[in-house]
């Protein structure tokens, strides 16, 4: 059932009393400083709140939430900046095998990850960044009852936590295939990836003639299974602007709170117009972002025929604007917002990797212009 | 002359508290029966005269099917939800019906104002004949009042049983057509600005108005100086008390206001944006190429794409807001910031699209808001969206000092 706009706040105002407790600035900054760079006792207390369960069908032990409902934890992790595997396991793993045809498999692999027993992510990407599955470089092959997999995928969140990586892989025909991984097979290597944002954990996952059960594909080879990534994708770059909308609204609230208290000529700086315009375009940007990925998150509550659009839209706008959000606030701070020890660059670089890690703006408007231009043009 | 079509159906006359969706296909059939297929072509370069008797005939289309004014209560012809108002906005925007400029201020400003702060014997005399027709505009700005509305100087001295006018105002849209005029002028000039003015209703027929035509920069000339000499305008057409005028004209307005900039917004998506797209297939740019094979010009009219169905979704939003009755006073200047900003870039980008054609001028289109038919006149016009309604610049002291609270 999805949360009632009443059970919405209230799990806002839990995820922010939480976040507020145990992911401060100062704590993200510990965490990230050394091994693993994620706490391991915060995500437990995710765990326990139902966060990894929420959005996954009670047929599966979850709760049966929707995407919508999930939108208010994946913003309240960006106003924290919380170095966590929820996007690549709760959101995305955990999205990808709802979608499986193959319901065997997802049974056994959603039960768990709902409970976080385990943890998942996906390897959706070439080792150039490219989401264009065409130029995927994890290869796949039929071999007897069973699959190799040879290659690599990079900027694969959380993989050396993962138990399960939801592999996106092309034969040499070029037909796209999605499995299902155990991390801990042989041939399978995660290499961290080191990235300016320290607050995500990236991962270059390698395949040397990895042996996989062919049961392990969520669907069928081919069209479906093309289809079903792209989907998956979607999920990402709607979640990760949801993530950036809470990052830019939190450092919009940071710059305001400045702008108000530091003075300068003996007024607050906010009384200057070329600040206080700064903060508007930042208000601006953060209110038609989350009107943006409020809307994209119950779209993935309905239809998946509108996914690929939603996500491009999304993607085309949300990115861009938190972006932008996010370097005027550092502008706010003035000299001390460039410092190391002030917290602005955190923001703005956790959004602008939220901005391009599951495809750029401009490739997704291309996408965009593809799915609905023929149509304008017939009409 | 304008030439009305002779295919009209029989008229229907539309009914709030209906299903939604009957009232959508209904609206968009009416659209379908009575929007000239070739009224762009025939008002291309029409006379001023001409436009203004097209407009009435568009009126009196609206009015006989009962969309003229959806929004006002329904013992005075409205009655239509929130939400039906949506509908209505929307379907007359994708419909391709023509901008109701000259009834404008009389319906969408005028009324409401009266709804929420005029007499009940104000409400009786004026909203039927706004209803009917009458043409009202707006005496807002002065030549030293623009931004600092509230330091306005027109003066209304009482006199007995009236007040006697005296001033000059500015930019004021179709005050050669106007019956009357909604005038802001000051009545107490020893108390702070906002608190000494007041709202009035003038006749625009008086003696001692005189009205000049401005040109505007995109050609047309639709806004005057309209200039009072002791107008003698009678007590009883003060609305609300005396020297509460600011909060008058500032008065509950959001829905209105939400739905006017939703159509506009509509109309931007449907005949700027997504027409642009279906023409820039035909467009060949300087090296032959189609314009919409050209990855620059796809990810440019995709962003634009993209942005306007953004804005849809925070006008929803707005929309959800104002029916659940939270203050809606700042998403309604981001909304207007938003709309703006994205028809500018859209007809600057067009237009350097359109290289050195985007640059012909000729009869323009002078009934459809933006869409001269010429791109260089359009992102001129633009200009007016970025100006009109409060200056961006000033949206962005109020988003700033109301929303976020930042000092003045």
């Amino acid at each position: 059932m999805p949360l009632s706009n009443d059970e919405r706040d209230e799990l806002r105002a839990t995820a922010r009393a939480l976040l507020g407790r145990e992911s401060s600035p100062e704590q993200v900054r510990a965490t990230v400083a050394d091994a693993p760079g994620y706490d391991r006792a915060l995500w437990d207390h995710m765990v326990e709140l139902g966060w990894t369960s929420m959005h996954v069908a009670e047929e599966h032990g979850g709760a049966g939430c929707g995407y919508g409902d999930l939108a208010v934890v994946a913003h309240e992790l960006g106003r924290a900046i919380t170095p966590s595997p929820f996007l690549a396991s709760a959101a995305l793993a955990t999205g990808a095998l709802a979608l499986a045809d193959n319901e065997r498999l997802a049974g056994e692999l959603l039960a768990s990850l709902a409970t976080g027993e385990s943890v998942g992510s996906v390897a959706l990407a070439a080792t150039d960044g490219s989401y264009d599955q065409a130029r995927l470089t994890t290869g796949w092959q039929s071999s007897g009852g069973s699959v190799r997999l040879d290659g690599a995928s990079a900027f694969v969140l959380d993989a050396d936590l993962a138990d399960v990586l939801v592999v996106a892989a092309r034969d040499q025909d070029g037909v796209v295939a999605a499995l299902a991984v155990d991390r801990s097979a042989p041939g399978v290597r995660v290499d961290r990836t080191a990235t300016v944002d320290e607050t995500r954990r990236v991962f270059t996952v390698s395949f040397d003639d990895v042996d996989v059960d062919a049961d392990r594909m969520l669907c069928e080879p081919g069209s479906r299974a093309s289809e079903l990534l792209d989907e998956v994708l979607a999920i990402g770059v709607i979640v990760v602007a949801c993530d950036a909308t809470g990052a830019a609204e939190q450092a919009l609230e940071h710059a305001t709170e400045y702008a108000k208290t530091r003075e300068q000529f003996g007024k607050p700086i906010g009384s200057f117009q070329a600040v206080k315009h700064h903060c508007a375009d930042m208000a601006i940007a953060v209110e038609a972002s989350r009107a943006a990925t409020r809307g994209a998150m119950d779209d993935l509550d309905g239809d998946a025929e509108s996914w690929l659009t939603t996500a491009a839209i999304t993607s085309s706008y949300v990115g861009p604007a938190c972006s932008d959000a996010c370097a005027r606030a550092l502008l706010v701070h003035g000299g001390i917002g460039f410092t190391w020890e002030h917290g602005s660059h955190l923001y703005l670089k956790r959004v602008k990797l939220d901005e391009v890690l599951f495809g750029t703006p401009s490739w997704h408007r291309r996408r965009l212009a593809d799915a609905v231009f023929p149509a304008l043009v017939a009409s | 002359m304008w030439q009305s079509p002779d295919t009209l159906v029989s008229p229907i006359m539309f009914e709030p508290g209906g299903p939604l969706e009957e009232l959508r296909d209904g609206v968009r059939e009416w659209c379908a029966a009575h929007v000239p297929k070739d009224w762009r072509e025939q008002q291309r370069g029409a006379t001023h005269q001409e436009l203004v008797e097209f407009m009435e005939w568009w009126g009196a289309q609206l009015r006989e099917a009962g969309l003229l004014a959806p929004h006002w209560p329904k013992e005075w012809g409205g009655g239509f939800s929130v939400r039906e108002q949506v509908v209505i906005a929307e379907e007359l925007a994708r419909g391709d019906g023509p901008r109701n400029g000259l009834y404008h201020v009389g319906v969408f400003n005028v009324a409401p104002t009266l709804v929420h702060s005029g007499t009940q014997e104000q409400r009786e005399r004026y909203l039927p004949a706004i209803w009917g027709g009458e043409v009202w505009c707006q005496g807002y700005s002065e030549p030293n009042a623009g931004s600092d509305l509230a330091g306005l100087q027109t003066r209304a001295v009482r006199d007995g049983e009236n007040y006697v006018v005296n001033g000059q105002k500015v930019w004021t849209s179709w005050a050669k057509e106007a019956d009357r005029c909604m005038l802001l002028a000051r009545t107490d000039p020893d108390v702070p600005k906002h608190k000494g003015i007041s709202c009035l209703i003038v006749d625009m027929h008086a003696p001692g108005i005189e009205v000049r035509p401005i040109r505007q920069a995109w050609g047309p000339a639709d806004f005057n100086e309209v200039f009072f000499d002791d107008v003698i305008v009678p007590v009883d057409n003060l609305i609300g008390p005396e020297n509460r005028g600011w909060a008058v004209a500032s008065g509950t307005l959001a829905a209105e206001r939400a739905v006017v900039i939703l159509e506009a917004a509509e109309r931007l998506r449907c005949n700027g944006i997504e027409a642009a797209i279906a023409e820039a297939a035909a467009t060949r740019l300087e090296g032959g190429e189609p314009a919409l094979e050209d990855s620059a010009v796809r990810e440019l009219l995709a962003s634009c794409y993209a942005e306007v169905q953004v804005l849809r979704r925070v006008l929803n939003e707005m929309i959800d807001d104002i029916l659940r009755g939270a203050d809606v006073s700042g998403t309604s200047s981001i909304i207007k910031v938003l709309y703006s900003d994205l028809l500018h870039r859209f007809t600057r980008e067009l237009t350097a699209l359109h290289g050195v054609a985007g640059q012909l001028d000729g009869p323009v289109l002078a009934c459809a808001g933006w869409e001269t038919g010429f791109w260089m006149n359009d992102y001129i016009h633009s200009f007016g969206w970025l100006i009109g309604g409060g200056t961006n610049e000033i949206l962005r002291n109020v988003i700033g000092e109301r929303m976020l609270g930042l000092p003045r």
